[in-house]
């Protein structure tokens, strides 16, 4: 199983937007880009579900999803290869999700606002580290 | 040798356990000081100096639950600039306000980037359609440039106590370790705080039962206090109320030992009975007395039938007074049930309510012959024993022609109870008696009455019966101060006060009525007192004069001319006399300064009618009009330096023209006023009578005044008013050996005329005409003073009482 290494955990979250690229079932692609990719465990990665969006769509319709992040720090490039595993609309990474969306947006005038719909589980497939 | 990465290895586990060590030790400290102590400052030093000392940032806060549930406030803070203490978080509001909403723990690690997203975010929806969704930015304590937070709910048992939070600037400042390091020493505090706020709840539930039980003990002391007081006050008044009921029975002179017999042979019987007396022979008390003897088990129920006469007279021609008379004693006689009602002032009670109370007596002997009656009916008083007392003679009672079915009962059942008089003997234990009985409530200790006292009670003659004797030792009393009662001789003679003056001496008599004079007790002022004694055996002339008596003070007291006579005082004194206060005058009346001087000058007799004229004319505004204007009722005073001033007196039958019935006088039969210089048209009952009727008495006083004789001769009073209805008189200048003038003679024939009409209008018009008689000397002051010292020297000498 690939694991993610511990030095990509400052780049899921490091303010730098992530693109992600899925594909219908009829192999149209779709790319798009987040805010942040959870660290759940050494296998695994969680997506916010928030919108029905066209990623949501491909998602459900075909699994796989390619994440690509910005390592400003190491002036690198990281590539996940994902796969959904399930949804979760409660347990500790669902709870943590929804805590950290409502506090910050309950302080800045938007509380209720980014209501988080499910956390979306991606088992990683493989992890790549594609230097500039 | 090792290997280097073996020893690298061995190093950093040496580190670690060294580090792991620190931390258990930092743990165990401040687990054993943060459990050592209840003072929440104290807990919070613990705390945050705790996290000083395991990390190397030191932003940490603690905030408690307000009691409204819905806000946090931070108690204590470290490693801020800006000293967070006292801010308040609303719960749901940023990352302390979720954790407290949640109750669960949160570790923000990229809180700049949360922030930045949350902005543009924010941005955008301001440019966007969804801006009325946003609310206001709410600005939480903290580091505004914190990157990494990790804050946990305090809860003890589930209830949410508080926040704790730490901070750091660093990005993913806080690993799984950190965190596992916090959260026990949250739980430390949680568990700390929830104790040390048990105590002070204790303790402040301690503070206020001490403070409640001091309240409760004062409480207790002042109610204990309060309910001794009323026990105290409950004794006297039992105290005083057993005293009256055997005050009057107290004695072993032949009379009261009847008396106490008559009372233990009649206690246990029911047929009405009537106890007969003078006022304050202790009538009531015998009642009393027998009520106790006869074992009843209901109340004592009184009623002072002069009472419900008086309410009767009130309204004579209103049925609704009769109802109401009756419905009173129909609640009395309710409340009679089982007792004894007891009727004071029997006969003062009405027939009708007589016939009613004696119907419900037979009823209830013979319920099958029952006849309705406005006293109730559904539930008849059973064993109600019914005592009237009167201070009438039961024989005359007998005689008077108002023995009703009631009264032929009751004068068949007597007891009599002796005036004090004629039980001198029981003076003694009766003054001992009210002595104990005043000393206690007025708080004097008086062992005995001196032997001069006791002799001057046992002589004196008590009008006022046991009821006086209690009012003089109880004055005596409040003036008492030794041990030694002393009664002086002034308390003794109550006849002799009326109100708050002293009868001095008296000055004349005649009737029923008397003429004194009196002090002020206090301003020593002199005053004239007329009294009318009270005399039960002569009822209805009593009433009568009464009536006179009343109705002249009240009319005085309205007129405010000075020569007027001034009213001072009036009402009804302690043994029943009416009487009325006026001012002393010191000097002559018209009639005796012609009797005993002879006819007087012109000038003045003109001075002095013009100054009846002011009073009358006052009078007569009033629509009052004297009827009784004769020489001896103008009184000729001083007044300071003013010689000759003039009074009028005696508005006793003063009539009211426009309300009084004009047919009055020949009604009743009675004629008022002296016939001497009494008007024509007041003898015929004039139905227009009006102050010129004062005006032709005026002219015959004059008359009087200025030949020492009447308008006319006569040898009786009908032939008097005779002359008055048909002679003319002769002029008085025909008759006066001392020269009048033209104009004064004319204006007195013209005042003399049988027709009203042809006299002057008013007594302001002949006081006019009065002032423009041509006199050849006019009569002044000097002269005026001249006479008085020339012919009565002493009269108008300040008197000295």
């Amino acid at each position: 199983m690939t694991r993610l290494p511990s030095e990509i955990r400052p780049v899921l979250d490091n303010g730098i937007p992530a693109v992600m690229v899925t594909c219908s079932a009829d192999g149209v692609p779709n790319v798009t880009v987040i805010s942040q990719v959870y660290y759940v465990d050494e296998g695994h990665a969680a997506l916010s579900f928030q919108f029905f969006s066209k990623t949501i769509r491909n998602i459900r319709e075909n699994p796989r999803a390619c994440v690509w992040l910005s390592d400003i720090d190491r002036l690198s490039n990281w590539v996940l290869q994902l796969e959904f595993e399930r949804s979760e609309t409660e347990g500790a990474v669902f709870d943590a999700m929804d805590m950290q969306i409502e506090a910050i947006a309950s302080a800045t005038g938007m509380s209720g606002i980014f209501k988080l719909r499910a956390a979306d589980i991606y088992r990683v497939l493989s992890v790549e580290q594609i230097s500039q | 040798m090792a290997p280097p990465r073996e020893s690298n290895d061995l190093a950093r586990q040496a580190a670690e356990l060294a580090r792991a060590t620190a931390e258990l030790q930092v743990l165990q400290r401040v687990s054993s000081e943060i459990n050592s102590t209840l003072d929440l400052e104290e807990i919070y030093e613990i705390a945050l100096r705790t996290m000083d000392e395991l990390f190397e940032f030191h932003h940490a806060i603690i905030l408690l639950l307000e009691p409204d549930g819905e806000t946090l406030t931070v108690v204590a803070s470290r490693g801020y600039e800006n000293q967070a203490v006292g801010g308040h978080v609303r719960i749901g509001t940023g990352v302390i306000g979720i954790v407290a909403q949640r109750r669960k723990m949160l570790h923000v690690a990229n809180l700049g980037h949360q922030r930045a997203y949350a902005a543009a975010q924010r941005r955008q929806m301001m440019k966007s359609d969804r801006r009325a969704e946003l609310g206001e930015a709410v600005p939480v304590p903290g580091l505004p440039n914190a990157e990494s937070q990790f804050a946990i709910p305090l809860l003890m048992r589930d209830e949410l106590i508080g926040v704790f939070s730490i901070e750091s600037p660093v990005r993913y400042g806080f690993s799984e370790h950190d965190r596992g390091l916090v959260l026990i020493v949250a739980n430390q505090i949680a568990s700390a705080v929830h104790k040390a706020r048990l105590y002070e709840e204790r303790r402040r539930a301690a503070e206020a039962l001490q403070v409640a039980n001091a309240s409760l003990e004062q409480r207790v002391a002042e109610r204990t206090a309060a309910l001794e007081r009323e026990l105290r006050v409950a004794q006297e008044l039992l105290s005083a109320a057993r005293s009256r009921v055997e005050g009057p029975l107290l004695g072993d002179s032949p009379e009261v030992r009847a008396l106490r017999d008559a009372v233990a042979r009649e206690a246990l019987r029911s047929e009405p009975l009537l106890l007969s007396g003078p006022t304050g022979a202790g009538k009531e008390a015998v009642a009393h007395a027998l009520h106790r003897a006869s074992g009843r088990r209901g109340a004592f129920i009184f009623i002072n039938c002069a009472e419900l006469q008086t309410e009767s007279r009130k309204t004579p021609l209103e049925p609704m007074a009769a109802r109401s008379e009756q419905r009173l004693l129909a609640s009395k006689v309710e409340l009679a049930s089982g007792g004894t009602l007891f009727l004071e002032a029997f006969h003062e009670l009405a027939p009708g309510l007589q016939a009613e109370l004696h119907a419900l007596i037979e009823a209830r002997e013979q319920p099958e012959a029952r006849e309705p009656t406005g006293l109730p009916t559904g539930s008849l008083p059973h064993d109600m024993r019914v005592i009237v007392a009167t201070i009438r003679d039961p024989e005359s009672f007998a005689r008077d022609g108002r023995l009703l079915p009631l009264a032929a009962r009751l004068v068949r059942n007597v007891i009599r109870v002796p005036a004090l008089v004629d039980r001198r003997e029981d003076i003694p234990a009766l003054v001992e008696h009210f002595i104990r009985r005043h000393a206690r409530r007025l708080g004097k200790i008086v062992n005995r009455v001196s032997s001069e006292s006791m002799a001057r009670l046992q002589a004196y003659k008590w009008p006022g019966n046991i009821r006086e004797l209690s009012t003089v030792v109880e004055r005596a009393l409040l003036v008492s101060r030794g041990t030694v009662l002393e009664v002086d001789e002034d308390l003794l003679d109550e006849r002799l006060a009326v109100g708050s003056y002293r009868l001095v001496s008296q000055l004349g008599s005649g009737g029923m009525g008397e003429v004194w004079l009196a002090k002020h007790r206090l301003l020593a002022r002199p005053a004239a007192v007329k009294l009318i004694r009270h005399d039960p055996q002569q009822r209805d002339a009593h009433a009568q004069l009464v009536r006179r008596f009343q109705r002249e003070a009240l009319v005085t007291a309205g007129l405010r001319s000075p020569h007027t006579v001034q009213l001072y005082d009036f009402g009804v004194n302690d043994t029943g006399s009416f009487y009325y206060v006026m001012e002393f005058l010191q000097g002559l009346d018209l009639h005796r300064i012609v009797t005993r001087f002879g006819p007087q000058p012109a000038e003045r007799v003109t001075m002095l009618l013009c100054q009846a004229c002011r009073s009358l004319a006052e009078a007569h505004d009033r629509g009052l009009v004297h009827r009784d204007i004769k020489p001896a009722n103008l009184f000729v005073t001083r007044l300071g330096h003013e010689y000759d001033y003039l009074k009028v007196l005696d508005f006793g039958i003063v009539k009211d023209q426009p309300r009084e019935d004009a047919t009055l006088i020949s009604a009743q039969g009675i004629l008022q006023g002296t016939p001497a210089f009494i008007a024509p048209e007041v003898m015929f009952g004039a139905s227009t009578l009006d102050g010129r009727a004062d005006l032709y008495s005026l002219a015959c006083t004059a008359y009087w005044m200025l030949t020492g004789q009447l308008v006319f001769g006569a040898s009786t009073p009908a032939e008097m008013i005779l002359h008055h209805a048909r002679t003319v008189p002769i002029p008085p200048s025909h008759v006066s050996e001392l020269p009048i003038p033209g104009e004064l003679d004319n204006l007195l024939m013209r005042c003399l005329e049988k027709d009203p009409s042809s006299r002057p209008s008013s007594a302001l018009e002949l006081e006019s005409e009065l002032s423009r008689v041509a006199l050849d000397q006019p009569w002044t002051q000097e002269k005026a003073r001249e006479w008085w010292d020339r012919h009565a020297p002493d009269t108008l000498r300040e008197v000295q009482i």
